[in-house]
């Protein structure tokens, strides 16, 4: 499971004004942002119209993540607070521990699709908490050495249930849906019982319910869903198995020729200025930034701005496709991998 | 009043336009006869050219602000005396930067910009101004590059000029005394904009500039009731043929006699010795007022003139390197003209000299046109429905005065012939001619120029069924000319300077419960022009695969034209057709016959036929020759461009 520092769930403990909440939201915009340039660039990493199975799967998920992100800061929003997305500090430097992550933590990267990163990363991003340690004491006097996500989100629900009043002290001109978005989960937080049940929505698509696989909208959570990809078969219902399910399912095939090379943590200072590789990973960050600076205003009371992102979403995903596709230069055998760093829209160069 | 007027700025950098060039080739648009080896990289119609998997997008990257030039005439380039100096230029923030598109792949020559905005900012990220560029055609194609086509591979320069529209001005402009004075001067809250782009890479070259190009840059004030698509300026043509290419063949100039100032732009036309915009000549070059009318024909013989056939009016200070260029972005102004100059300019032709060895002789690079006349149409790049009807603005002028009550006559280029499939190199299928059948079009063979010097030609857009086959709609091409003034021998250099390019879109009819059969045509020939998305996002011949995308598809099957993520990027569909797509992805019927399509299908082969027995015999007049030589050299198709590193030198 995903451990981070207990600092982040005893300030939600211990918070008393909503004010104090939002640095913890932010935080969890950018955990939830912080896992889907690994996730994309696993599912871009396959060659031209292979693996359409296993990039189904992580498809799925990591719109999810864009769906918890999303919901993270209409939370931030509602409560008042400011979601802060176009920021150098906003973008992990990978590999890296994840956001509120423990030093000694998982450390994720940007690299390939293979099985094994998605047990060691994939699956231990997502793994559900262990019902046993579900019984959570929130106002337990000694610290444990580590909290899970789980237990920050939960600890975040209850301290909203505390102190927030009924209605949300938030601008609702500022709350963001999206026609790509099923209406039940994502929809405007504007009463306390809205947070409480979106929160709900990423705790279970990440972990599944506490004695199901399976979330309340029948969707296999994201942590099985992984494990079917390692396991190599599709998660079904078994009478006979403990919970209900089993992977007993029709195999999900895959082969690692169908996988580009890419180099492992791509950094634009790898590569020459002046060829044509930097230049296409610096097209690549400026896009990625671009669109961090279009969801800054999307969550930032334009909330219709987000339809013009998408077109960037879209050139992102052709750019890694293109990269993986162009051979590193100095690195035999390897091709270039999207580098997700924050650049500013122009440098700071003074004319000649 | 235009980007060449007071107060201006100009600004560069380079640009980059990811053109795709799978659909440069009529030849594969023919769905029948496609092949997969013509998605991939490599000349010939065998395969995609240069950029197969290219995504149109056209952007801005590393431009500043380099230089402004008030009202006073005077030109700055010191930060210290206004903080606009130095600031970045950039295209949209938080959405794509725009997109580049043909008219068609039998219409090259007028690429057009679409949705691209046009930002400055401070270094800190914080606006100066916003604007939306309408879109507009590139125009004056000319040759730029001494050196040829080497390193890059595609010598030739192109010239945009549009307006800003939708104008914001941000918080800190009001620091900047100039950008208050362009505000305060502008109409309509919209702004004169000129890029001259050039240097752009074809080529995988070891700079790794591929895919990019230089862009000379300048914003001014426009004017209600001015042109928007051209400066209403006075033009000088080259004369001097080197090897068949001018050089400085088409430069706009302003003369204001108010104020004894001459602002001249060479961003459009100054010869440069290499891709990146090296100038290195070797010659002194002058601006100076002809006594006699010149009308010479551009020859590899100089003309010469003395001294005594002129009036001077100076040097042109250009200096060799990127350094100048850059900062000026190739306008010169001459301010403190003499009453002489002020005088002769008000009914004489402007020259270009350098000069020579040969002593009290000076060479005539360019010269202005003939009897200073100068007419051109506004919205030259159409692209119509059925049914539809446009207005183009001409704007006549003499000397840069209105001509007014003048006569302008429009004519349709006759039929091109079909080229059967065994003349095409490959030999793949035949290509469709174009300006046929006759009755697509409705417009007057003659309009007159009012007051101001400006007529206006309504067009209107009839319903053809298919006469290209395979190819949506026609290209018409429409010729204009003043009554009683011959088309100037010097005007228009790589294409004729006065056309309409006209891409008429096909008559369809929405079917009542569109199955995949009514878009099927439609969809393949997408997946085979477009391998960027058939290869990285979704088979488009594929219904399925459509099915599957749908809420993404109908997104962008169902953005206004003017967003960059419009599909079809090339904005050549008819718009009954994009409907009918929009229409299926909403209910995706696979199963069926198309019985509409297939009817408008039929109707449209025996069309083509007859028509193509029609103009068989009918040879291409002198534009068409030249424009399919300029296709032809826009591709890199036949580039056998030597290098010139004498340039001027007699």
């Amino acid at each position: 499971m995903l451990k981070i520092s207990p600092q982040f769930v005893n300030a939600i403990v211990t918070a008393e004004r909503l004010e104090e909440l939002f640095p913890l939201l932010q935080n969890a915009i950018e955990l939830e942002h912080a896992t889907i340039p690994p996730y994309l660039t696993a599912l871009f990493s396959f060659k031209p119209n292979t693996e359409n199975a296993i990039r189904k799967v992580i498809h799925s998920i990591v719109i999810e993540e864009m769906l918890h992100m999303t919901i993270a800061a209409n939370i931030l929003n509602a409560l008042g607070g400011k979601p802060d997305i176009s920021n150098p500090n906003f973008v992990p430097d990978y590999p890296t521990h994840l956001p509120m992550g423990i030093g000694e933590g998982l450390i994720v990267g940007i690299e390939k699709y293979s099985p094994e990163l998605v047990k060691k990363v994939f699956m231990e991003i997502e793994e559900p908490e262990n019902p046993l340690d579900l019984k959570i004491n929130l106002q337990a006097k000694a610290l444990p050495t580590y909290r899970t996500i789980g237990e920050f989100y939960m600890a975040l629900q209850q301290k909203i249930k505390e102190i927030a009043p009924e209605k949300l002290p938030g601008d609702p001109g500022r709350q963001v849906t999206s026609d790509f978005f099923d209406p039940n989960l994502l929809y405007p937080i504007l009463t306390k019982d809205d947070a409480i049940s979106a929160i709900n929505i990423i705790i279970e698509q990440g972990e599944g319910t506490t004695t199901s696989p399976i979330d309340e909208e029948g969707e296999i959570a994201h942590y099985y869903r992984f494990q079917e990809l390692y396991v190599g078969k599709e998660l079904i219902k078994d009478p006979t198995a403990p919970h209900g399910y089993s992977f007993s399912g029709p195999e999900i095939p895959f082969d690692k020729n169908n996988v580009q090379p890419i180099f492992p943590n791509t950094k634009s200072n790898m590569l020459s200025e002046g060829s044509e590789g930097r230049r296409q990973v610096d097209i690549f960050n400026s896009t990625y930034s671009n669109l961090l600076n279009g969801l800054h205003r999307t969550f930032n009371g334009e909330p219709d701005y987000l339809d013009n992102t998408i077109g960037l979403m879209f050139d992102l995903r052709l750019t890694s496709q293109k990269l993986a596709e162009m051979p590193f230069p100095g690195k035999e055998g390897y091709t270039i991998g999207p580098s997700y760093e924050f650049v500013k829209v122009m440098t700071e160069t003074v004319i000649v | 009043m235009s980007y060449l007027n007071v107060p201006r700025l100009t600004f560069s950098g380079d640009f980059i336009s990811d053109v795709s060039t799978v659909n440069n080739d009529p030849q594969h648009y023919n769905n029948n006869t496609f092949k997969k080896s013509f998605q991939e990289f490599g000349t010939g119609s065998n395969n995609g050219w240069w950029n197969p998997e290219g995504g149109a997008t056209f952007g801005f990257q590393d431009c500043y602000v380099q230089q402004i030039t008030g009202e006073d005439g005077n030109s700055s380039s010191d930060p210290l005396l206004d903080s606009i100096i130095g600031q970045i230029v950039c295209g949209a923030e938080g959405r794509n930067s725009g997109k580049m598109v043909d008219l068609d792949p039998q219409q090259q020559m007028v690429s057009q910009l679409w949705g691209v905005t046009f930002r400055i900012l401070t270094a800190k990220n914080e606006l100066l101004l916003e604007g939306k560029i309408e879109p507009t055609g590139f125009r004056d194609l000319q040759m730029r590059q001494q050196t040829g086509a080497r390193v890059n591979g595609q010598p030739l320069g192109g010239t945009w000029t549009s307006v800003l529209e939708d104008v914001v001005w941000g918080d800190l402009a009001a620091q900047s005394p100039f950008l208050m004075s362009l505000k305060s001067k502008t109409q309509e809250n919209r702004l004169s904009i000129n890029l001259n782009g050039f240097g752009y890479y074809y080529a995988h070259a070891t700079d790794g500039r591929f895919s990019l190009g230089r862009i000379l840059g300048s914003l001014g004030p426009w004017f209600s009731g001015k042109p928007k698509f051209f400066p209403p300026a006075r033009r000088l043509y080259g004369i001097l043929s080197n090897n068949n290419n001018v050089f400085f063949a088409a430069s706009n100039f302003i003369f204001d006699k108010e104020n004894a100032r001459l602002s001249i732009d060479f961003g459009s036309s100054f010869p440069v010795s290499d891709s990146i915009g090296t100038i290195a000549l070797n010659t002194e070059l002058f601006l100076a007022v002809s006594k006699n009318a010149i009308k010479a024909a551009p020859n590899a013989t100089p003309y010469m003139v003395s001294p005594d056939d002129t009036i001077f009016i100076g040097k042109i200070e250009y200096q060799n390197g990127t350094g100048w260029i850059n900062s000026t972005s190739g306008i010169v102004d001459f301010n403190n003209l003499s009453d002489e100059v002020l005088s002769a300019l008000k009914e004489n032709q402007l020259l270009l000299l350098g000069a020579s060895s040969k002593t009290g002789q000076f060479v005539v690079i360019a010269r202005e046109a003939v009897d200073g006349i100068v007419l051109r149409a506004d919205e030259f790049v159409q692209r119509l429905d059925t049914n539809q009807t446009n207005e183009i603005n001409f704007y006549a002028s003499q000397y840069g005065l209105p001509l007014s009550n003048h006569a302008i006559y429009i004519t349709l280029e006759p039929p091109t012939p079909m080229t059967p499939k065994l003349q095409n190199t490959p030999p793949i299928c035949d290509v469709p001619g174009n300006n046929y059948p006759a009755d697509g079009l409705t417009f007057d063979a003659e309009i007159t120029t009012d007051v101001n010097g400006v007529g206006v030609l309504k067009l209107t857009g009839n319903s053809i069924d298919s006469p290209r086959g395979y190819l949506d709609g026609q290209i018409y091409t429409l010729d204009y000319d003043l009554a009683g003034v011959n088309t100037d021998s010097a005007s228009g250099s790589v294409m004729p300077q006065n056309f309409i390019a006209i891409h008429l879109r096909d008559y369809f009819e929405i079917p009542e419960t569109p199955v995949w059969a009514d878009i099927q045509p439609t969809m393949v020939q997408f997946a085979n022009l477009y391998p960027i998305m058939s290869k990285f996002f979704i088979d488009f011949s594929d219904p399925n695969a459509l099915i599957a995308k749908k809420e993404l598809l109908i997104f962008a099957f169902d953005r206004d034209i003017n967003d960059p993520i419009y599909m079809p990027v090339t904005r050549d569909l008819s718009e009954t057709k994009r409907l009918t797509i929009l229409k299926w992805l909403r209910n995706p019927i696979i199963e069926g016959e198309g019985v509409v399509l297939t009817q408008q299908k039929e109707k449209g082969e025996i069309n083509l036929i007859q028509e193509d027995t029609l103009t068989e015999t009918i040879p291409l007049t002198n534009n068409q020759l030249r424009l399919r030589d300029a296709v032809r050299a826009k591709n890199g198709a036949d580039f056998n461009i030597p290098e010139i590193t004498n340039l001027f030198e007699f």
